[in-house]
């Protein structure tokens, strides 16, 4: 019975307080009026890809000059591997050139 | 089970020599007694991403992109000393011994007064598949180990060529040659 009697209670329709329908369509307006503009947007969306292409461009700018720097040192390598084996194959060139 | 060992010692034992060997160039303290150290360990993946740098139009930049494209590996250490005999001879012995039964001495050049140059080619079947260069002068020691099929007659030809300055030695003297 007691049961009965709280569920009554709880369940009882209640009209809403004094007020309460213009405090939420005040409170719809200040969340529109909160929303940034159209340029404000646009603007944010620019400086994303902006930044997007700048990282590209860095990443890029980067990968060219770890293969310049590779490219550099493979020139490197093949002229001291080329001096040494050129050399090598002038003196058994020379092997029986009578020698001034 | 044991078909399964038997089948991976056997997989191990064909692939372990067709793996690319790369020697150990490593020469502690050597760099600190040398005047000029050109030290380059130019692995796959840099080989990879340089190779996009040589042009396919011009011929000698083509020629040396061709060259590199199938290495895995150009390491080279060279060590130039203000007067001789800052490095032990036994160097040389040292690099020697670990190349494996695959390696072929190609040229042997002893001298007194230039450059005593050893070079071997891991030889499988008629094809160079890695190269060894050791130089020893006695105010210079340089070697170049190069990982991968190299076509060593292409290599000597790029002297010259490409900012590749000519720097062979001109002058004549005395020198015993084996190959």
């Amino acid at each position: 019975m007691n049961l009965e009697n709280d569920l009554k209670r709880v369940l009882r329709r209640e009209s809403p307080p004094a007020g309460f329908a213009g405090r939420v369509l005040e409170r719809i307006e200040a969340e529109q009026t909160h929303r940034r503009p159209v340029w404000w947007r646009a603007a944010a969306a620019s400086v994303t890809l902006g930044l997007l292409l700048g990282g590209y461009a860095t990443h890029r700018v980067v990968e060219h000059r770890r293969g310049e720097a590779a490219k550099e040192q493979i020139l490197t390598a093949m002229r001291i591997a080329g001096e040494k084996v050129r050399y090598a194959q002038q003196e058994v060139q020379q092997i029986g050139t009578p020698r001034p | 089970m044991r078909k399964t060992v038997l089948t991976l010692v056997l997989t191990l034992a064909v692939a372990m020599p067709a793996a690319a060997q790369q020697i150990n160039l490593d020469f502690p303290g050597l760099a600190d007694r040398a005047e000029e150290v050109v030290d380059l360990t130019i692995d796959a993946d840099m080989l990879r991403v340089a190779a996009k740098f040589f042009s396919g139009k011009n011929k000698d930049e083509r020629a040396i992109r061709d060259m590199i494209s199938g290495l895995k590996g150009i390491y080279v250490r060279s060590y130039e000393f203000a007067k001789a005999g800052e490095y032990d001879m036994k160097l040389v012995d040292r690099i020697k011994t670990q190349l494996g039964p695959s390696w072929k001495p190609l040229v042997t050049v002893r001298s007194k007064k230039k450059d005593n140059v050893n070079i071997y080619a891991d030889m499988r079947g008629d094809k160079i598949h890695g190269l060894v260069i050791i130089a020893a002068e006695p105010r210079e020691f340089t070697v170049v180990n190069i990982n991968g099929p190299i076509d060593i007659d292409r290599l000597a030809d790029l002297e010259g060529q490409f900012g590749i300055p000519n720097m062979s030695h001109k002058d004549d003297d005395d020198d015993d040659h084996d190959h």
